[in-house]
C-alpha cells in the first residue's frame, strides 16, 4: 500500500487502544482490585480528513468510552491516539495542546449533564470562543452564537435561558452548537440526534453535512440508528464488546455485510420495503459482560456461525476481504 | 362505555421567563383508557414532556398550569396537594424520564435508588425488594445484575442507564406508565428487547402506557392510538392504524414524509419546510399555518377546533378534506402497514 501518501490523509489514528476500568471490592481495611471492565479492548482505526466515520454497536460496547479517550477526557490504559501524527497524551508544547483542544470537539450523548446548569446558553455556546479567540470582540462572538442558534433551529431569545428551561431535543441542539462554535477540525458526535424527531433530525444532519463541505470537517459519528448511519457515513466501523469487528465503506458494510454480528445488527432494522424484508436474527444469550470477555472470538457465544472449536480457541485476526473492507472473523459471510 | 384512566382536558401550561411568556401547552386534550397504549408524537419542543410533567405536577419553578383538568380515575389532580400527589407518583403513575443521567442520582448506588422505593410502594421487605430489583434489571438486559446493582450510575453506559430507569419504573407495578423517549439511547437489538418487556408487562399487569416518542416505528409497533402534537396543541388523534394508513392532518403527513429511508445513499434528507414555531408569540390561528401547503387566509385568523370527523378520529384543521397523501408518505405508510397488521 502507498502508506506514505495515504498517511497524509489520516487525521486521527487509534493504535491498539485499551481503556479498562478497575472493579474494586471493599475489603475490611482497603479496597482491592478484583477485575477490570474492559470497555475498550484493542481498537485500531484510522480516520481520514474530511470523512464521516460511522461507529455502531450495541449498548455498552464502548463507543462513548472510545470517544472520550479521543477527546482527552479519559486517558487510555494502553495504546495511543495520534492526531496529525502526534500522540495526544504527550504533546510537546502548549500550542500543540491548545490547537488540539480547540480543534477536536465532542457532542455528548447525555445533553443535560454535559451542560453547566448555572450558565446561560449564550455563555455555554460562546465559552470555547472566549477561550480560544480571546481577542474576539464580544459583539462578534454573540453574533456567532445567534447564527448557530438559528442554524440548529432555535431562537435568539433562547440565548438568555438556562439549560433546564429547554426540552430534551433543544438541549441536544445546544450541545451541537457548542461543539461547532469554535470551527473545529474533528467532531466526535455521540448520538447527536437521538433525542430529535425526524424533521429536526434531518435539519441537523443536513447542517452537519453543509459544514463538512464548507470546512472539510471530519466526523466520528456514533449512532444506534442504522438508517442515520447510512445517510451520513462515508465509512462505517462496527464495534462489539470493546473491539472493532468490521469496517469498510458505507456500501461495503451495508451491501456486503461480512461479520456475523454485523449481519445480526442489520437484520434488526425495520425495512421500509416489506418485499425485501430480511429474516430478523435474534442474538441468543445475554449481552456479554465486559468483565469476562469470552475466549477466542469474543462473539462466539452468540454467533450463528461459530464452529465450537476454532472460534472458541483462536481470536480471529483482522483480514482484508477487498480493498478497504476489513473483518475480524474466521468465517465471514462472502 | 369504559371510563378513561386518564383524561387531560383543555390543559394550558405557561412558563414565565425574562424574554416573555412561553405558551408551552395551549389546550391539550388527551385520553388514555385502561390497558391502552397511547402514543404521543410530535417534533422537538412541541410540549410532550411538559404535558407529562403537568400531569404529575412536577413542572419547573417558572412553569404553571393556567387552566384545565387532569382527571385520573375520575379525580382531578390539578387541585391536589403535594402530599396527595406523592401517593399518585410512582405507585399509580410511574414515569420513565427522558434524561437517564439526571433522573439517577450520581452519588447513590443503583441499589439505593431502587430498593427503598420498591419496598415502600409494593409493601415488601428490603430483601424481597432487592430480589425484585435484580429481577427487573436482568429483564432489561443488564448482565450480572446481582453484582452491578451496587455500582454507581456513571459506571453504566447511556443505554444501560436508560434500561435501569425502565426497570425501576416497571418494578413499581403502576397502573399507568408514562415513558418519555424510553428507547432513544438504545440500539435496535436492545430496543426490540425493551419493547418486548414493556409489552409483556402490559399484558401481565394490565398496565396502560403513554408513550412519548419521535420514533414512528416504535409507535407503529407498540401503540393502539396516537396523539399528534404540534406547537403545544393536539393536531390529530386516531387509532395507530388510521394514522399510518389514512393520516388526515397536513402536519401528520409531513411528519411521515420526513422519515429517513434506508434506500437512499448519503445525501440530503427531506425536512418540513420552515421552522419549529416559537412559543413566545406563537403563530396566530392554526399554529402550523406558516409551514402548511394547504394554508389559506382563514388559517392565520381562526384556531381550528379539534373535531370528530369520523368515529374515533379527531382532526384540528380547517381544510382537512383537501389534504392529499403524497407518494413519499405513501411509501412510508406501506412499510409501516405491515407492522401494524402483524400486531392486530
Ligand atoms: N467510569 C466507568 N467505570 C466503570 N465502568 C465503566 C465506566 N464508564 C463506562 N463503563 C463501562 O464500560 C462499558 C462501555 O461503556 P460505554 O459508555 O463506552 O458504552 P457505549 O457503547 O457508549 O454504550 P451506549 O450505546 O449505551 O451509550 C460499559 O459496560 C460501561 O458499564
Ligand atoms: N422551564 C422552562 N422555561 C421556559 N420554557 C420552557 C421550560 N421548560 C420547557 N420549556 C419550553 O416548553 C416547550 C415544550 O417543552 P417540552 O419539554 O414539553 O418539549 P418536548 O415536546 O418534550 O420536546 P423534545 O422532543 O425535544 O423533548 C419548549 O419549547 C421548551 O423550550
Ligand atoms: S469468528 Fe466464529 S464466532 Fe466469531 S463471528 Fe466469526 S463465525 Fe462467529
Ligand atoms: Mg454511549
Ligand atoms: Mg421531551
Amino acid at each position: 500500500m502507498a502508506s506514505e501518501s495515504e498517511n497524509e490523509n489520516v487525521l486521527l489514528e487509534l493504535r491498539d487502544l485499551r481503556k479498562w476500568f478497575p472493579v474494586k471490592e471493599q475489603g475490611f481495611i482497603a479496597s482491592r482490585q478484583v477485575a477490570n471492565v474492559k470497555a475498550v479492548d484493542g481498537v485500531n482505526l484510522q480516520i481520514y480528513k474530511g470523512e464521516t466515520l460511522g461507529l455502531v454497536g450495541e449498548s455498552g460496547c464502548g463507543k462513548t468510552t472510545t470517544g472520550k479517550v479521543i477527546v482527552k477526557l479519559e486517558p487510555p490504559t494502553t495504546g495511543q491516539v495520534l492526531y496529525r501524527g502526534q500522540d495526544i497524551y504527550s504533546f510537546h508544547t502548549r500550542e500543540d495542546e491548545m490547537y488540539f483542544k480547540r480543534n477536536v470537539q465532542m457532542i455528548f450523548q447525555d445533553p443535560y449533564s454535559s451542560l453547566n446548569p448555572r450558565m446561560l446558553v449564550m455563555d455555554i455556546i460562546g465559552e470555547g470562543l472566549q477561550i480560544h479567540e480571546s481577542h474576539m470582540p464580544r459583539l462578534q462572538r454573540e453574533q456567532i452564537v445567534y447564527d448557530l442558534l438559528e442554524k440548529v433551529g432555535l431562537e435568539d431569545y433562547h440565548a438568555m435561558r438556562y439549560p433546564h428551561e429547554f426540552s430534551g431535543g433543544q438541549r441536544q441542539r445546544i450541545g451541537i452548537a457548542r461543539a461547532l462554535a469554535v470551527n473545529p477540525e474533528l467532531v466526535v458526535a455521540d448520538e447527536p440526534v437521538s433525542a430529535l424527531d425526524v424533521s429536526v433530525q434531518a435539519q441537523i444532519l443536513n447542517l452537519m453535512q453543509d459544514l463538512q463541505k464548507e470546512f472539510n470537517l471530519t466526523y466520528i459519528f456514533v449512532a444506534h440508528d442504522l438508517s442515520v448511519i447510512k445517510h451520513v457515513s462515508d465509512r462505517v466501523a462496527v464495534m462489539y464488546l470493546g473491539t472493532i469487528v468490521e469496517y469498510g465503506t458505507n456500501r461495503q458494510i451495508f451491501t456486503k455485510t461480512a461479520h456475523p454480528y454485523s449481519v445480526a445488527l442489520m437484520s434488526a432494522i425495520p425495512r421500509p420495503d416489506p418485499r425485501r424484508k430480511m429474516k430478523r436474527i435474534v442474538l441468543p444469550g445475554e449481552p456479554p459482560s465486559p468483565i469476562n470477555i469470552p475466549s477466542g472470538c469474543r462473539f462466539h457465544p452468540r454467533c450463528y456461525k461459530s464452529d465450537n472449536d476454532k472460534c472458541i480457541k483462536e481470536d480471529p485476526p483482522m483480514i482484508e476481504l477487498e480493498p478497504g473492507h476489513f473483518v475480524k472473523c474466521h468465517y465471514p459471510e462472502m | 362505555m369504559v371510563e378513561p384512566l386518564l383524561e387531560v382536558k383543555d390543559l394550558v401550561t405557561y412558563f414565565f421567563t425574562e424574554s416573555g411568556i412561553v405558551e408551552a401547552l395551549d389546550g391539550i386534550n388527551l385520553t388514555v383508557y385502561p390497558k391502552e397504549s397511547v402514543g404521543v408524537v410530535g417534533e422537538s419542543g412541541c410540549g410532550k414532556t411538559q404535558t407529562a410533567y403537568s400531569i404529575l405536577k412536577i413542572l419547573a419553578q417558572n412553569g404553571k398550569i393556567m387552566s384545565g383538568q387532569v382527571l385520573y380515575k375520575g379525580q382531578d389532580l390539578v387541585p391536589m396537594s403535594e402530599a396527595e400527589m406523592r401517593r399518585i407518583r410512582g405507585k399509580e403513575i410511574a414515569m420513565i424520564f427522558q434524561d437517564p443521567m439526571t433522573s439517577l442520582n450520581p452519588v447513590m448506588k443503583i441499589s439505593d435508588q431502587m430498593i427503598e422505593i420498591i419496598a415502600m410502594h409494593r409493601d415488601v421487605s428490603e430483601e424481597e425488594a432487592r430480589e425484585i430489583a435484580i429481577e427487573a434489571l436482568t429483564a432489561v438486559g443488564i448482565s450480572d445484575a446481582a453484582n452491578r446493582i451496587d455500582e454507581y450510575p456513571h459506571k453504566f453506559s447511556g443505554g444501560m442507564r436508560q434500561r435501569i430507569l425502565i426497570a425501576r419504573a416497571l418494578a413499581l407495578r403502576p397502573s399507568l406508565l408514562i415513558a418519555d423517549e424510553p428507547t432513544t439511547a438504545l440500539d435496535v437489538t436492545i430496543q426490540a428487547q425493551v419493547l418486548e418487556i414493556i409489552k409483556e408487562m402490559k399484558e401481565q399487569f394490565n398496565l396502560a402506557l403513554m408513550l412519548i416518542t419521535h420514533n414512528l416505528g416504535v409507535v407503529a409497533e407498540l401503540t393502539d392510538r396516537v396523539h399528534i402534537f404540534y406547537g403545544g396543541r393536539v393536531a390529530e388523534v386516531a387509532s395507530t392504524y388510521d394514522i399510518f394508513t389514512r393520516p388526515m392532518h397536513p402536519y401528520t403527513i409531513a411528519l411521515l414524509e420526513s422519515i429517513p429511508s434506508l434506500d437512499v445513499e448519503k445525501g440530503r434528507l427531506a425536512t418540513i419546510p420552515g421552522s419549529v414555531p416559537q412559543l413566545i408569540n406563537p403563530p396566530s390561528g392554526c399554529r402550523f399555518h406558516p409551514r402548511c401547503k394547504y394554508a389559506k387566509e382563514k388559517c392565520s385568523k381562526e384556531i381550528p377546533l379539534m373535531e370528530e370527523k369520523e368515529p374515533g378520529r379527531f382532526v384540528a384543521c380547517h381544510y382537512w378534506e383537501e389534504v392529499e397523501i403524497s407518494d413519499i408518505a405513501e411509501e412510508v405508510i406501506g412499510s409501516h402497514k405491515n407492522k401494524i397488521k402483524q400486531k392486530t
